[in-house]
């Protein structure tokens, strides 16, 4: 999964993208993540309304 | 309504909508920030002191460029060596090298090379890809570009050629006459060099070595 760091310019993409899929599934999940805690805090809220 | 789900709830969507587009936002801000430091020129200091640039400084003219394997790339890489003369000369100074180069750019704009030809992915596939066409095998010593201008150097037979195209019989698909002068010429073709030293992850693939390669494609 992780292979060389092959790129000429180093940066912080370049890091994370070191493999197939890798900055995809970097993005994603943080991305994703976050979703999660906006839809526990909108149950909680609509639990606490009804 | 005590058994509302969040799923049909309104809030719910606009503020992941809200993330989303937020954060998008900011990672295409972040990238073009690194893209642009990725694709920035080099300088005459970088190639004497062999700093590695994805974009060489305009000097890389005064250089030999080859295009080597990397094994550990997976693909050909440009590779700067050695002095080498170009007209006639090795000691471009950025200065120079940069108005020979600009020169060549606002040439190749002005004549439309893209038109037809493909540079660095931009343009057209109805002749052939300039991107690495320095290091294309038929302009070298003893190919049969540079040897049907009946030149001695790589740099003057581009020349020839750009000047006259349309009195050398390459392909059915003729190049036009552009009507381009020996000064345009000679920055078109350190346009071309400067260009073939970019790396490109190894664009356009496998680059003048196919079986029955036609002007290196």
């Amino acid at each position: 999964m992780f292979e060389q760091f092959t790129d000429l310019v180093p940066s912080f993409f370049g890091w994370i993208n070191q493999g197939p899929m890798t900055l995809t599934i970097f993005l994603h999940t943080i991305i994703v993540l976050p979703m999660f805690w906006i839809y526990k805090q909108e149950k909680a809220r609509l639990e606490q309304e009804g | 309504m005590a058994n509302k789900s969040v799923w049909s709830d309104n809030r719910f969507w606009q503020r992941s909508a809200a993330w989303v587009t937020g954060f998008a936002s900011v990672l295409l801000i972040w990238l073009t920030f690194d893209t642009m430091g990725q694709i920035a020129i080099g300088t005459d200091a970088d190639l004497q002191s062999g700093v590695t640039k994805r974009v060489p400084g305009p000097t890389v003219i005064n250089y030999k460029i080859s295009y080597e394997m990397s094994t550990k790339r997976g693909h050909e890489v440009p590779v700067i060596g050695e002095k080498e003369k170009f007209f006639g000369r090795d000691d471009y100074s950025e200065e120079e090298a940069g108005a020979l180069l600009h020169l060549g750019k606002l040439g190749s704009q002005a004549k439309n090379c893209m038109n037809c030809h493909t540079l660095l992915g931009n343009g057209a596939y109805y002749a052939p890809d300039l991107t690495k066409a320095w290091l294309d095998p038929a302009w070298q010593d003893g190919g049969t570009m540079q040897a049907m201008t009946g030149k001695s150097t790589k740099e003057e037979a581009m020349a020839e050629f750009l000047q006259h195209p349309s009195t050398y019989p390459t392909h059915s698909r003729m190049m036009p006459n552009l009507g381009i002068t020996a000064q345009e010429a000679k920055g078109l073709v350190a346009f071309l060099k400067h260009m073939s030293s970019i790396d490109t992850n190894g664009f356009p693939r496998n680059f003048g070595r196919m079986q029955g390669a036609v002007n290196g494609k």
